[in-house]
């Protein structure tokens, strides 16, 4: 595990050189397509917390010629709507490839993994779940929207967050979104989240811990009932 | 803003080494380390995150070297450097079955099969549960076993932790960065800590040590509300308003992969000789999953330089 702790003016953490040349290599070798942040922000009411996500949003996409930032308020409803976000702020995974990845918060501490992981298979062909998984996700056909609670500090966190992201991958009813907890804690509250990660699937399922894929697909299939 | 990047590599190509670890925490990358000098080539399986159980905790002070101390995620990250600057590979996939009737061994995740010619079985211990009534019923609704995970949903709250030993002091003290107050709980006459942590939580107004006393039951509707506890030598059942408990009373060994397939002891560490060598030949055991009688990441250093030496041996022997 890689870990940065960069603390610049006490204001913003950036990418070390070395992470930089590091994440180039494995941009370079996994990003074959365009990718695209799309970053949902309030900029009337910018925070440490909006400021430095958009700064870390500008230095990963320095990193390779295949991603781009598109940044837009979260006032724009419409585009808001249309991405199917609910919070803000929110930082969507975009390309040709289907499947349904988004940040609501900022992807830092361990979850900065799953982040760049989202950004590498976006952009790949990559697809880390055993044929039984894959066949089984192709069969659901109703629409599914996963939310995974997590706090920064978890290191349980980002393997839940990256199987719910590679479930999107395979199907297109399926929406995978990780949720920062401390930053959205009202509607933890309502999710009545205590304990990370927690995964929200329909409003109707919840469970906590980072399950093996084969149990969090068991538990999507109870949310289909 | 912290940012944690994982580096290991995804998918491996490879479907045989020479020696396989399962573990990636002190134990078996110090194996790691040791076996990659010796032009072994290696494999370590991880299942959460490089480092074990010390990416947990906030700072570890009495590991040899770093003066200031040094965070457990910041340790684990220079430990996977250091693996695999000898040529260490890692792959992120959890061991679910091994076969260790013949040799090559077989090692399964979800995902893959591959074989090695040795094995070194790191996978530590996990937080012992304290069996009470309420414990199960209020797991993730108010109990949790890790503070670095959960601790921030107890803002201005008051909280239970159980065990004064190194674990339960220093959560608490990080605990206490978010919490109103904080009972630690002990059922021995003393703390088992380092005296300098003692030092510390006697220093911190958030927190009392109530010695002498145990949890007999979590209470709540939904969510843990309260704690009870009572005094070892008799009395009433006493609740402490709670909601938020860190169980840190002991350890259980990560052995249930081999329960079956190595001898273990009653509390299910397995057992080695000293040279760490387990029931099976070729099969060598290191770090808190072994019954040892001190499990600090310096002793877990220990077991994964002797393990690799001993497995370089075994693999050298039976060319």
């Amino acid at each position: 595990m890689l870990i940065l702790f960069e603390k610049i003016g006490g204001k913003v953490g950036l990418i070390s050189e070395q992470d930089k040349e590091y994440l180039k290599t494995e941009f370079s070798k996994n990003i074959k397509r365009k990718v695209q942040l799309l970053y949902f922000t309030d900029q009337e009411k910018e925070s440490d917390y909006t400021v430095q996500t958009k700064e870390l949003l500008e230095e990963l996409v320095s990193l390779n010629d295949n991603l781009s930032l598109v940044i837009k308020n979260c006032d724009d409803e419409k585009s808001m709507k249309s991405e199917n976000l609910t919070l803000c702020p929110s930082i969507k995974v975009k390309s040709e490839r289907n499947g349904f990845m988004n940040f609501y918060g900022i992807p830092a501490g361990h979850e900065f993994t799953s982040f760049i992981e989202a950004i590498n298979d976006m952009g790949g062909d990559n697809l880390p779940l055993s044929e039984d998984i894959i066949e089984d996700l192709k069969q659901i056909d109703k629409p599914i929207d996963i939310k995974v609670f997590i706090t920064h500090g978890c290191p349980h966190c980002p393997g839940a967050v990256r199987n719910a992201h590679t479930f999107s991958l395979v199907n297109d009813n399926i929406k995978s979104s990780m949720v920062d907890a401390n930053y959205f804690d009202k509607v933890s509250r309502e999710n009545q989240v205590s304990s990370v990660p927690h995964i929200v699937i329909n409003d109707k399922v919840n469970f906590t811990g980072n399950m093996p894929p084969r149990i969090f697909l068991d538990k999507i299939k109870e949310a289909l009932k | 803003m912290d940012l944690s990047l994982n580096r290991q590599s995804k998918k491996s190509e490879k479907k045989h080494f020479s020696a396989g670890i399962i573990g990636s925490g002190p134990a078996g990358l110090t194996a790691a380390i040791y076996l990659g000098r010796s032009k072994i080539d290696t494999v370590v399986f991880e299942k959460i995150a490089p480092g074990g159980y010390i990416i947990n905790v906030e700072k570890i002070e009495n590991y040899p070297g770093f003066v200031e101390g040094i965070s457990g995620q910041e340790l684990g990250k220079l430990y996977v450097q250091h693996a695999k600057r000898f040529g260490a590979e890692i792959i992120d996939e959890e061991i679910t079955k091994l076969e260790l009737d013949k040799t090559p061994f077989i090692t399964e995740s979800s995902n893959e099969s591959y074989t090695a010619d040795s094995l070194i079985i790191a996978c530590g211990s996990s937080s012992r549960k304290i069996g009470v009534p309420g414990e199960e019923e209020f797991i993730h609704k108010g109990i949790s076993f890790c503070a670095a995970c959960d601790a921030p949903f107890f803002e201005g709250e008051n909280v239970v932790v159980v065990g004064a030993g190194n674990s339960g002091v220093q959560e608490a003290l990080y605990i206490s960065k978010f919490a109103k107050h904080i009972t630690i709980v002990e059922f021995l006459d003393h703390p088992t800590c380092e005296p300098i942590l003692l030092d510390r939580i006697n220093k911190n107004d958030k927190i009392e040590l109530l010695t002498s006393h145990t949890v007999v039951g979590f209470k709540g509707d939904k969510f843990l509300e309260s704690v009870e506890i009572k005094d070892v030598s008799g009395g009433e059942i006493k609740p402490i308003k709670a909601k938020g408990s860190f169980i840190y009373a002991g350890e259980v060994p990560n052995s249930d992969l081999v329960k079956d397939k190595l001898e273990l002891d009653k509390n299910g560490y397995i057992l080695t000789d000293k040279h760490l060598k387990t029931s099976v030949k070729g099969v060598f055991a290191a770090g808190n999953v072994r019954d040892t009688t001190f499990r600090q990441v310096a002793t877990a250093i220990g077991d994964g330089a002797v393990a690799a030496h001993e497995a370089y041996k075994y693999l050298e022997e039976n060319k």
